[in-house]
């Protein structure tokens, strides 16, 4: 792939980058803020998700999108409104024939430009594409960025690996840490140990406060531990979860189905999340209800319009069905 | 002077004088089976046929390319799939998760129905977003259900993607004696089969809104399918074709000049499955409008030039934005340049790479001033609703022509 070192600079005005805080933000939102600031620019992240938020993207999504893409666009209005010079939003297709992305990110920012030209309003947004199956790596991609931002080839070269090199030290401390979380859970005597529910969903979803962080504050309550899917090392997982299927072609998925199997062990319930209506998960949450067997499993789908109503007395119900079950029983309670 | 009366010792024309023995019948038995009457150097063909009753789903009337497909290219029985009902259709939906997309619950109500006829080998293909996994968890699905007795030729268990790796899996899963050289001369008979519905059927749709005497189009189509259905060699394929163009061509036509024109984009399966969209297109044709849809095979698999798709709407997305995304972009962009008089977009409930098209159609349907019907389709669609619809897009579009 030719690299566009030493032609002209379109993007060298840009200053003030915004990034969305919504969708793969949070998978990859450590690499693209060490990313542009190494570029020399100014990193611009919006307040997290709130009614606010869902109203805006609402508004400018077609009603069918999913939530998850809904929050999206209502975060980019947001930075809009904050005045940045362009939008980073990235075009990622996959890393290989069952290692892709759902369509929707592959979609993104066409989808945000023509959101906003069908709203009247416009919005500059800068982008990147991944699509290694084609040819085009993830290192070519953020060098072609950084070379129309004018950077000299041996620049951009360090920017991306400090900013690969970020995001891999943040996953690997937030998989240490639930690790020697788990060991030291399995240290406890049965009876002290406390309800461990695992929470598998896409990290926009369980990460998102609006959305996810109302059933993680709904467990602590309840007094159980929570672990993430996506909290785990993710090549491991990755691999770990061609032993449930061969052919499940998102990468995310696989890694959460990756996750469940190498913890299976360790938890009491999971807990499946999913943005109303997501296309990956409409068919790996089906595999996952009928071939994870031996643990309770609730499935919660969240949406535009009910939101997070009801999810509390969903998540308390499940703790209170498995605590029951683990003091053996209602009769011993 | 010459003389030329014949002489008569020559004879001519006089019964030859037989042998008394030659007379009478003789009757001889030899033991054993035939043979040549001199050794000819060849083996007697062995028989390569795999008993395996091979299955596919529904997918509007490319039936007799599967048929084509499974008893000349894998040398295996075809069964049928029974034409889809209501029923089957139910089953389909009770057996799928809530809000995966609406062709999955299409495909394995029917996978159901071919295995209740008594099929084997269940076929689904590979490609983009969720179809990748489909074979698997229907194949899951549906031994949960209770049917065991049968095995999936799934192309996403293909890893690779190299055409000697699909072969191999064809031979290891359906027939191991599978002929190579047969098998690459019909697929491109198969092949051509694919074109050739395809070309009737934009034919069809072009002129069948006109036709004088009510059914006539529809009997020609007909005639057409079974003639593919019964096509065993490349040449049968050929000829069926060329005479239903002729016949289709034959038919009388009261085309006006400049007719309402429709042309249709959308999801892959929906937009072409008259099961799934609760035949769109013969509802157009019974308002009198010219109907181009631009979804097939032909025209997505086949015969396309992804670059030069993606060049030519470059002013609407940077990037390649999903499976069939681009193509949709494309068609509906050049149908509108065309001066089309509407677009009907067609999709499933809850396709993402659909829905993202979306935006940029109504942006494209601005600049052009082409009106543009959404249409979502579910298991649960009713026919009275979208009637409803679609005859208010034709009042719309049919006086917008006349102003």
């Amino acid at each position: 792939m030719s690299l566009d070192f030493g032609r002209r600079a379109d993007l060298a005005d840009v200053r003030r980058v915004g990034i969305p805080r919504a969708l793969l933000y949070y998978r990859y939102g450590i690499a693209w803020r060490t990313f542009f600031e190494q570029l020399g620019c100014e990193v611009v992240l919006d307040a997290p998700s709130d009614r606010g938020t869902l109203e805006v993207g609402d508004h400018l999504s077609v009603d069918e999108c999913c939530l998850a893409s809904k929050l999206f666009l209502g975060h980019v209005a947001a930075l809009v409104e904050q005045n940045v010079d362009a939008v980073f939003v990235p075009s990622l297709m996959g890393y290989g024939r069952f290692d892709t992305f759902c369509t929707k990110f592959q979609a993104l920012p066409d989808l945000a430009a023509n959101a906003f030209a069908v709203a009247g309003q416009s919005v500059r947004i800068i982008s990147l594409r991944i699509d290694e199956l084609r040819g085009e790596t993830e290192e070519s991609a953020y060098l072609g960025l950084a070379a129309r931002f004018g950077l000299s080839h041996k620049e951009a070269k360090r920017a991306y690996k400090a900013a690969a090199a970020a995001q891999r030290d943040y996953d690997a401390s937030m998989a240490r840490e639930q690790e020697k979380l788990v060991k030291n859970l399995s240290k406890l005597p049965a009876q002290e140990r406390p309800l461990t529910i695992l929470i598998a969903a896409h990290p926009y979803v369980s990460h998102d406060p609006f959305v996810g962080g109302v059933v993680e504050d709904a467990l602590r309550e309840q007094g159980a531990c929570v672990l993430f899917a996506d909290e785990t090392d993710k090549p491991r997982s990755l691999k770990r979860s061609y032993e449930f299927s061969h052919s499940i072609p998102w990468i995310v998925n696989r890694e959460l189905i990756g996750s469940i199997l190498a913890l299976h062990d360790h938890i009491d319930g999971i807990v499946l999340m999913s943005a109303y209506p997501c296309g990956p998960d409409s068919m790996c949450d089906d595999a996952i209800e009928r071939c994870i067997k031996g643990k309770p499993i609730l499935t919660l789908t969240v949406d535009a319009q009910a939101g997070t109503a009801g999810v509390e007395t969903r998540v308390e119900s499940f703790v209170d069905i498995l605590s029951y079950q683990k003091k053996g029983g209602y009769l011993n309670a | 002077m010459r003389n030329y009366q014949s002489q008569p010792e020559q004879g001519v024309g006089e019964p030859r004088v037989k042998d008394p023995s030659e007379e009478r019948g003789r009757i001889t038995v030899n033991e054993g089976k035939p043979r040549p009457l001199f050794f000819t150097g060849k083996r007697p063909k062995r028989d390569r046929h795999s008993r395996h009753k091979v299955s596919f789903f529904h997918f509007r009337n490319y039936e007799p390319a599967f048929k084509y497909f499974t008893e000349q290219v894998l040398d295996a029985d075809f069964v049928p799939t029974p034409t889809p009902t209501r029923a089957t259709i139910k089953r389909g939906e009770e057996m799928s998760a809530d809000y995966v997309c609406t062709p999955f619950k299409h495909i394995i109500g029917d996978y159901a129905a071919a295995l209740d006829q008594g099929a084997d080998t269940l076929v689904q293909v590979t490609g983009f977003c969720r179809l990748n996994y489909y074979g698997e968890l229907q194949e899951m699905i549906l031994r949960d259900a209770g049917y065991d007795n049968f095995q999936m030729l799934n192309f996403s268990d293909v890893a690779t993607g190299k055409v000697r790796d699909y072969v191999a899996y064809c031979k290891k899963v359906v027939n191991p004696n599978l002929s190579i050289p047969n098998g690459v001369k019909n697929l491109l008979g198969a092949y051509r089969m694919v074109e050739h519905i395809d070309a009737f059927r934009d034919r069809y749709l072009a002129n069948a809104g006109f036709e004088v005497e009510h059914g006539s189009f529809d009997r020609v189509r007909k005639e057409f399918i079974s003639a593919m259905n019964a096509a065993t060699c490349n040449a049968d394929i050929e000829d069926g074709f060329r005479r239903a163009m002729d016949a289709l061509d034959a038919l009388p036509t009261r085309k006006p000049v400049d007719p309402v024109r429709v042309a249709i984009v959308g999801e892959y399966y929906t937009a072409q499955d008259p099961n799934s969209n609760l035949d769109l297109e013969q509802k157009l044709l019974d308002m009198g409008v010219e109907v181009a849809n631009y979804m097939s095979i032909s025209n997505f698999n086949l015969h396309y030039n992804a670059k030069a798709m993606q060049a030519s709407i470059a002013e609407y997305s940077s990037y390649d934005m999903g499976p069939t995304s681009t193509f949709n972009i494309a068609y509906a962009k050049r149908a509108a340049e065309q001066g089309v008089d509407g677009i009907v977009h067609i999709k499933s409930a809850g396709c993402t790479p659909e829905i993202d098209v979306m935006p940029v159609l109504q942006r494209l349907s601005r600049d052009y001033h082409v009106p543009v019907l959404f249409l979502t389709f579910d298991t649960q669609t009713s026919d009275a609703g979208l009637d409803t619809r679609l005859e208010a897009f034709y009042d719309m579009i049919a006086m917008r022509k006349v102003r």
